[in-house]
């Protein structure tokens, strides 16, 4: 079974981009949810053909926040 | 791929914590870390600059009652002080004598920057092992990103 894995790009202005690959679905939103809780603020997101297990290819936008406190 | 996401990190954690960012972001920019409230040399022509700036979304988490957190990095005459105002923002106040304003803030809002990459770097690689995922490259590049790539071990 293929491992999921994540390509992580920290700029030096301190933005996060995320890619995830290898898994689609749920998965694929949980994996990026997780990483999203521990940085804290989505600006983004696009989901590409290997999220849906298919060739279509769907951009969605959001402004979804989850602030958390750090330790 | 299957996902691609952007996302700004909330620098929220203790003293300690932002210091160990800020003290990443002094090494990196090849700053030192100043010894106690030592002031500038007197003297000279030209009259210290000031200008204050802020680390994005921000939050330093009190852990006592005091808010006396400060911290202070130098470089060729360049001072940058971290400190900690009373909504618990990390502000930092950037002076240096001889130079304009424009050049101060460009030096501020790199440094701030920086320390909200050097924050989110520790804050997700502590957490990413936690969570049982393997570091399977690590780089920095010429943009001064850091990449990582992971995976999730299972």
């Amino acid at each position: 079974m293929k491992k999921p894995t994540i390509d992580i790009s920290i700029g030096k202005d301190g933005k996060v981009k995320i890619k995830v690959h290898g898994v689609s679905g749920k998965e694929c939103l949980a994996l990026t949810e997780a990483v999203a809780k521990i940085i804290g603020k989505e600006e983004s997101r696009q989901l590409t053909s290997e999220y849906f297990g298919d060739g279509g290819q769907v951009r969605t936008h959001g402004q979804t926040e989850s602030h958390v406190r750090g330790g | 791929m299957s996902s691609v996401c952007v996302l700004t990190p909330m620098v929220v954690g203790s003293w300690p914590l932002i210091a160990n960012a800020i003290a990443g972001t002094a090494a990196s920019l090849g700053f030192t870390i100043a010894q106690h409230e030592r002031e500038f040399e007197i003297g000279g022509a030209n009259e210290t600059e000031r200008v204050e700036a802020e680390v994005a979304n921000s939050e330093v988490v009190a852990e006592t009652m005091g808010r006396a957190e400060k911290m202070t990095i130098e470089r060729g005459g360049v001072r940058i002080e971290f400190g900690v105002d009373d909504r618990g923002r990390c502000t930092v106040c950037a002076s240096g004598k001889g130079m304009a304003k424009r050049q101060l803030k460009a030096i501020a809002d790199e440094v701030a920057g920086k320390v909200v990459q050097q924050f989110a770097y520790h804050k997700l690689m502590t957490e990413l092992k936690q969570r049982k995922f393997r570091v399977l490259n690590e780089s920095v590049g010429t943009d001064q990103a850091i990449q990582i790539q992971v995976q999730l071990d299972r």
